[in-house]
């Protein structure tokens, strides 16, 4: 064949392929909606990974609690209808009647039973087992009444009740929870194209009625932000609920074709210290830390100045939460006092550890390290694999002291006051008073108390300053317009689409 | 003939048995303890020594390598740990992405590279070779993930011809399957592409400027005849050599570009396991990876010999 041929035979084949692409384009239909996640799934089960890309597309959409989450953060009543306690250590749940699994089977008491004693056995591996430890019995009344007793009243009960690990399933159905998992959901798991797309498809027996009322939902992984941002722009997605970063928010706003629905997360975003460590065991040089750190130009410089300031560890979807953003302002003139008083009035050397797998650490780290020096510190950043963080920061065993002196991480799970409670977490932060104000919080169910209680906590660490709390990390959602239904705040990782809909 | 290609062979079998050990090694002393990243930020240390022991990283390595290796001999690559199928099974299923778009951006590369290097040579320091020069300069100097997002701007975003990225599988037929390959495609084997481009062009200015040519065309040979009969042939070798190289490179390039275009193909697949540490997955997609870019690397030696008997000898 000569080089011309193959020149011609090239350019046609070329054109052909060209000519043939309107069609692909026109795919878009009114009940289906292409959502983009950042992260493929590792398998489907949330009673044996704790992954978060597994509660984003599982959670509510496919399998349910006996208590939900809502979208305001409250607990409300779910596939139990009603409870009640008159001790709060005997709990009787009353399942609503008539609920169907996807394979059709109506749920009962007795399924119940078999989800919370799978969760406790060891052999399962429930990556919360713990959770479910303090659940003395569990006694089947009738097909649709329970009652589990409690070592000790908890008042996170209820709670855990609404996370991932306790939704209920089948017994029948236990052995496909990896990779297509049965429920009581509005919608079902109909393909799983592994490196590609999840797919799932509306559940007509739904036990609310009306819902849901998409008839498809189509997960696509894409990793990339800059690909999530052209896909969007190119109509291949319809909704990008994670992947789209506060730089670009600001130019699909203008674009009409789009909208930008910003709201609130459980995700603080804070400035770890190792308090075991000096200088840092010193809450003279924790307290310079915070002050030395102008946390409105953290906002801009990191995230565009979306997302909101903290001051104190509980996040503004919680129903305790008190605004702690002024309490230790930004103040380098004091900081630089704080830090000779403490014996450093040339300031140190320290070095900051992020895990860039998460962007907003670096660029955060960033902007840190500039007003750190300002008053003396003067901070390496060191980019480390997630792994790595795991390992040696966080500091999961073997390992048995944190090896860090400074780190910057999102903590995005709801209700996690306790961690500083634990000695043992990697802050290394032991305080007695907090410790004892948490364990009162715990024991405590009356809602004006428990509230003062956390109040106090609040304050507490405000003052001891054992982490810097610098901001919630913005909820960003991107989406075509006319889709209609999406949750504005996050309270859970769970990413729930039976309302949504696109407007006519 | 026969004595070269039992000797190419044998070099082959010896460098993947040194890539496997290599691979094994390595991804056994990476930092991160593949028992904390699958069971995440709550793991318990009795949930983690489990998990090791059940992908049996409590035993030697050697003992682990040696188990490994054998079975992979016999063809199983063990399961993998966050799909739990067979990593074989999961390997065949990425390749009808991954091997069509290595062979189109190869393809491409080829059919472009090789006729606008030999348009350049003919036209040696004149505008036809400085275009043809600048353009293989870009082609070198723009990453590929880059490209692909240019190209994904254009092409999708503003002229909507393509679709963003993404495969539908060859069920639809093979045209939208092509399709949705061909933007990753030219944006894996431009820089190959350029490369080559360039290659082309010296290896036929340095035949052009031999005594045979010169022979030739004092003979009156037409020039055409001189270019495509006597220049080519002889300018091919050094071609072949680099393009072999870069078909393997492209197969591994496509690690990044599968992730710009979210295809779920084998570089896709091997960059997830990393992340998971899935190192079944890892070590199967390495050692498969790496067996084909081997078998390439002799098939063009075995194609030199053809091309050029004096090779055989030596």
């Amino acid at each position: 064949m000569s080089l011309r041929r193959v020149m011609v035979a090239l350019v046609l084949t070329l054109a052909a392929v060209v000519a043939e692409a309107p069609a692909a384009r026109a795919q878009q239909q009114a009940g289906t909606l292409v959502v983009q996640v950042t992260a493929e799934p590792p398998g489907l089960d949330m009673t044996a990974s704790p992954a978060t890309a597994i509660q984003t597309t599982i959670h509510y959409n496919v399998q349910e609690n006996l208590v939900k989450l809502d979208k305001h953060g409250k607990l409300v009543p779910w596939l139990a209808e009603r409870w009640y306690t008159t001790d709060n250590l005997n709990y009787t749940f009353f399942l609503k009647k008539g609920v169907r699994f996807h394979n059709g089977r109506e749920t009962r008491a007795e399924d119940v039973k078999f989800v919370l004693e799978r969760a406790m056995n060891p052999e399962t591996k429930h990556p919360h087992r713990a959770r479910y430890l303090g659940i003395t019995s569990i006694i089947v009344k009738d097909d649709y009444t329970v009652t589990l007793t409690l070592k000790a009243i908890d008042s996170n009960f209820l709670l855990t009740m609404s996370r991932p690990g306790s939704v209920i399933y089948p017994r029948e159905a236990v052995d496909s929870l990896k990779t297509a998992p049965v429920g009581t959901g509005p919608f079902v798991v109909s393909e799983w194209v592994r490196g590609d797309r999840l797919v799932l498809a509306r559940n007509k027996d739904y036990h609310v009625k009306g819902l849901p009322h998409l008839d498809r939902i189509v997960y696509r992984f894409i990793p990339d932000p800059n690909s999530a941002l052209a896909a969007l722009r190119a109509g291949d997605i319809d909704v990008s609920p994670f992947g789209i970063g506060p730089e670009n928010a600001p130019d699909l706003k203008k674009d009409p074709r789009f909208q930008v629905i910003t709201g609130d997360t459980t995700n603080d975003v804070i400035l770890a210290m190792n308090n075991a460590k000096a200088p840092f065991s010193d809450k003279r040089v924790r307290l310079a830390v915070t002050h030395a750190i102008n946390k409105e130009e953290v906002l801009k410089g990191a995230m565009f100045g979306y997302g909101k300031i903290l001051g104190s560890n509980v996040d503004p979807l919680n129903p305790y939460f008190v605004d702690m953003s002024k309490e230790k302002p930004y103040d380098p003139a004091r900081a630089k006092k704080l830090l000779a008083e403490a014996g450093f009035p040339n300031g140190f050397d320290a070095v900051l550890k992020v895990a860039p797998q998460y962007y907003y650490t670096v660029r955060t780290g960033e902007v840190v390290v500039g007003q750190l020096a300002k008053v003396g510190i003067r901070v390496k950043i060191e980019q480390i694999e997630w792994g790595q963080w795991l390992g040696r920061v966080y500091c999961l065993p073997p390992c048995t002291t944190p090896e860090y002196d400074l780190t910057i991480i999102g903590h995005g799970e709801p209700w996690d006051i306790n961690n500083y409670a634990n000695p043992k977490y990697y802050f290394r932060w032991d305080n007695a008073e907090f410790q004892k104000l948490f364990k009162a919080s715990e024991a405590t169910l009356e809602d004006k108390k428990r509230q003062e209680l956390y109040a106090k906590m609040q304050k507490t660490l405000a003052d001891e300053a054992p982490v810097v709390w610098l901001y919630m990390h913005p909820r960003l959602v991107a989406a075509k317009k006319g889709v209609t239904g999406l949750w504005r705040d996050l309270p859970a990782m769970a990413l729930d689409l039976s309302e949504v809909t696109w407007q006519k | 003939m026969r004595r070269f290609i039992v000797r190419r062979v044998a070099a082959l079998a010896a460098t993947l048995l040194f890539v496997s050990v290599l691979v094994f090694v390595v991804v056994r002393i990476l930092p991160g303890d593949p028992a904390l990243i699958i069971l995440g930020t709550e793991a318990s240390p009795e949930a983690a020594a489990r998990l090791r022991e059940a992908m049996g990283l409590d035993r030697p390595v050697p003992v682990q390598y040696l188990e490994w290796i054998g079975r992979a001999l016999a063809g199983d690559l063990g399961r993998s740990i966050q799909y739990d199928v067979p990593v074989g099974a999961l390997i065949l299923s990425r390749l009808p992405v991954t091997l069509p778009l290595t062979c189109m951006a190869g393809g491409l590369m080829i059919l472009a590279a090789i006729p606008l290097g030999v348009f350049a040579a003919t036209k040696q320091r004149r505008w036809g070779d400085y275009l043809a020069m600048t353009l293989s300069q870009v082609g070198v100097a723009v990453p590929g993930f880059w490209a692909g997002l240019l190209l994904v701007l254009l092409f999708s975003v503003r002229l909507g011809w393509f679709q963003s990225g993404g495969f539908d599988g060859w069920s639809q037929g093979a045209l939208p399957a092509l399709k949705s390959l061909l933007l990753p495609a030219v944006a894996l084997g431009l820089f190959q592409f350029a490369v080559l481009a360039r290659t082309t062009r010296s290896a036929v200015l340095e035949v052009l400027r031999e005594e045979y040519v010169k022979t030739a065309r004092a003979k009156g040979v037409a020039e055409r005849a001189v270019l495509f009969r006597h220049t080519l042939r002889n300018a091919m070798i050094p071609v072949l050599t680099v393009a072999g190289v870069q078909l393997g490179q492209l197969m591994a390039g496509s690690i990044i570009l599968e992730s710009v275009f979210y295809l779920p193909g084998l570089g896709r697949l091997a960059l997830g396991a990393i992340t998971a540490r899935d190192l079944p997955v890892v070590q199967g997609v390495v050692l498969f990876v790496a067996s084909v870019i081997v078998t390439i690397n002799v098939a063009v030696d075995i194609l030199y010999g053809l091309l050029d008997p004096r090779i055989r000898y030596e």
